[in-house]
């Protein structure tokens, strides 16, 4: 299975998706940095270190999710589009396993993208803080190491979570598709309604995670039995 | 005798239309095996169906004496294969594909890949992207790729399109030698029947889906293919004297002036002398053989046309 990892690598460069990562991370932080200005009549936009290190994981995983869809068009949609398929399902490997191979590099990818932005992300808000002081006194240490713990369960999810395009581009082949279903799902995590979002739990996120694992599954249940056209 | 592939009555529906119905065929060991068929006879489905890319609606597939299953893999080692159009990681350079192809078939000779570049005549491709290459080199390419593991079975499918003259006869003295010196057994699909003509040793014919036959080249040869062809304005009195004066029985009139003689017991010399002693005059006769794209017209029914 590494094997068909490393294979997997040799394929497809990712330097497009280191940059697109860094330039996303960017981004992200320097909204951080503005939301504080964005008061709401009156009322501050972040009450806690909590409260602020939580909307900024949000962030990345809304973003993270997306760039999920991407990386699963890449390495799967895209293989039955330019029919190179054909070719990989005629070597002796089990067509499962080759893609579940794929799948396993697209969710570390993830995991791993999503762990580094969040950690960059709340490293900068702390520092921007600690200049600015949107937020009064100190970080306290037990609050950051819950949030900590909390972030890495919901990071954990939203990877499984960001395969369930999968299912919805595989039935068309189509990246468009798996892409704007991507954004949907994004949508429906991030929404809040007076504060209370799907994600800020942690069992929800956590069976949603394995929710989109198992689905991603079904999208390729059947692939010995699909015909390749 | 044991066939590498042997298909029993096998077909597959597209979305109600069937596109290949009833195959039976049978490739033995060690042959060039022909397809032959006009566009949209189902050459293409027929090898999908060998290499487990589509699978049939009924029917059963044989592959080296083992039942092809919706999940077998294992015999895919022993398998090489162009499908369609040569197909690679557009992206990545020639070299590049041929070593991802190896690390997925499990072969690790590097000596390979250069070997089979050579062999298909694909040396001076430098660091190109495989996607700024001709159909032509492309070809080649997918050749390469197909025998690089020296595989015990071959498939290509129209393997000759895109290619130039030279590369063409490049590539059939390339097959007779696969499969004279690495003993491969060999399905080649064509539209061009005279490409086939001349490497394959068996020829199935596909129309519509149907398998219309399966016919070896020798037994082709001596189904009367041999003929002497007389062109003269007097066609019945020609007829008559070939049956009555020379016991002549197996000959065919075609059209008004033309007859054909399948009987190889009368030389050309023979016939003249005995067709000008009665007076007919003879406009040309000739000794000729049926050739396969003939053959080929004659099974499909001639004239009918495909889109």
């Amino acid at each position: 299975m590494l094997k068909l990892i490393q294979l997997e690598m040799k394929k497809q460069k990712l330097g497009w998706y280191v940059r697109g990562a860094g330039i996303a991370i960017i981004i992200i932080s320097f909204f951080m940095w503005l939301m504080p200005y964005a008061e709401d009549n009156g009322e501050p936009t972040f009450t806690s270190y909590a409260d602020a290190l939580s909307i900024g994981g949000l962030f990345v995983r809304a973003v993270f999710i997306v760039f999920g869809s991407v990386l699963l068009s890449r390495f799967i949609i895209d293989e039955y589009k330019t029919k190179t398929v054909s070719v990989m399902f005629t070597y002796p490997i089990a067509r499962k396993k080759l893609i579940m191979a794929k799948m396993l590099l697209i969710l570390f990818l993830i995991l791993v993208t999503m762990i580094i932005a969040t950690v960059i992300v709340s490293l900068v808000f702390l520092a921007v803080n600690s200049h600015y002081h949107f937020l009064p006194g100190k970080p306290d240490g037990t609050v950051l190491l819950h949030m900590g713990i909390q972030l890495f369960i919901q990071t954990l999810s939203a990877a499984g979570i960001s395969l369930i395009p999968l299912y919805f581009g595989m039935r068309k082949k189509s990246v468009p598709t798996t892409i704007v279903s991507s954004v949907i799902l994004m949508g429906l995590l991030s929404s809040s309604n007076k504060g209370y979002t799907l994600s800020s739990s942690v069992t929800i996120p956590l069976i949603l995670g394995i929710i989109g694992f198992l689905v991603a599954y079904l999208s390729f249940r059947n692939v010995d039995k699909a015909d390749i056209v | 005798m044991s066939y590498v592939v042997s298909t029993r009555q096998v077909s597959k529906i597209f979305k109600g239309k069937e596109v290949v119905s009833d195959v039976s065929m049978n490739i033995q060991r060690g042959q060039v095996y022909g397809l032959l068929g006009p566009n949209g006879a189902g050459k293409t489905t027929l090898m999908k169906m060998l290499l487990n890319l589509v699978k049939p609606t009924s029917g059963e597939i044989e592959m080296f004496g083992e039942k092809l299953m919706p999940g077998s893999v294992d015999l895919f080692k022993r398998i090489g294969s162009i499908i369609e159009y040569p197909i690679f990681y557009e992206k990545m350079t020639a070299k590049e594909n041929l070593e991802l192809h190896c690390e997925y078939m499990g072969f690790y000779n590097k000596h390979a890949i250069l070997e089979a570049l050579e062999l298909v005549n694909l040396t001076s491709i430098d660091d190109k992207a495989v996607g700024d290459f001709s159909l032509g080199m492309k070809q080649r390419l997918g050749m390469a790729r197909a025998i690089i593991t020296k595989p015990e079975l071959l498939i290509l499918d129209e393997p000759i399109n895109g290619l130039d003259p030279v590369g063409i006869k490049e590539f059939r003295s390339l097959l007779r030698m696969l499969s004279k010196e690495y003993r491969m057994t060999l399905l080649v699909s064509s539209h061009l029947l005279s490409e086939i003509e001349q490497v394959a040793d068996t020829i199935g014919i596909l129309q519509g889906g149907r398998f219309i036959r399966e016919v070896s080249m020798n037994d082709m040869r001596s189904e009367n293919t041999d003929y002497i062809e007389i062109v003269t304005p007097h066609c019945k009195k020609a007829a008559f004297i070939l049956e009555n004066q020379l016991g002549v029985s197996n000959f065919k009139i075609i059209g008004d002036t033309m007859v054909r003689v399948y009987e190889s017991r009368w030389t050309q010399q023979e016939l003249t002398k005995a067709l000008v002693l009665n007076d007919v005059e003879i406009e040309s006769l000739n000794h000729k053989h049926t050739s396969l794209e003939e053959y080929f017209m004659q099974q499909i029914g001639g004239g009918e046309k495909h889109a």
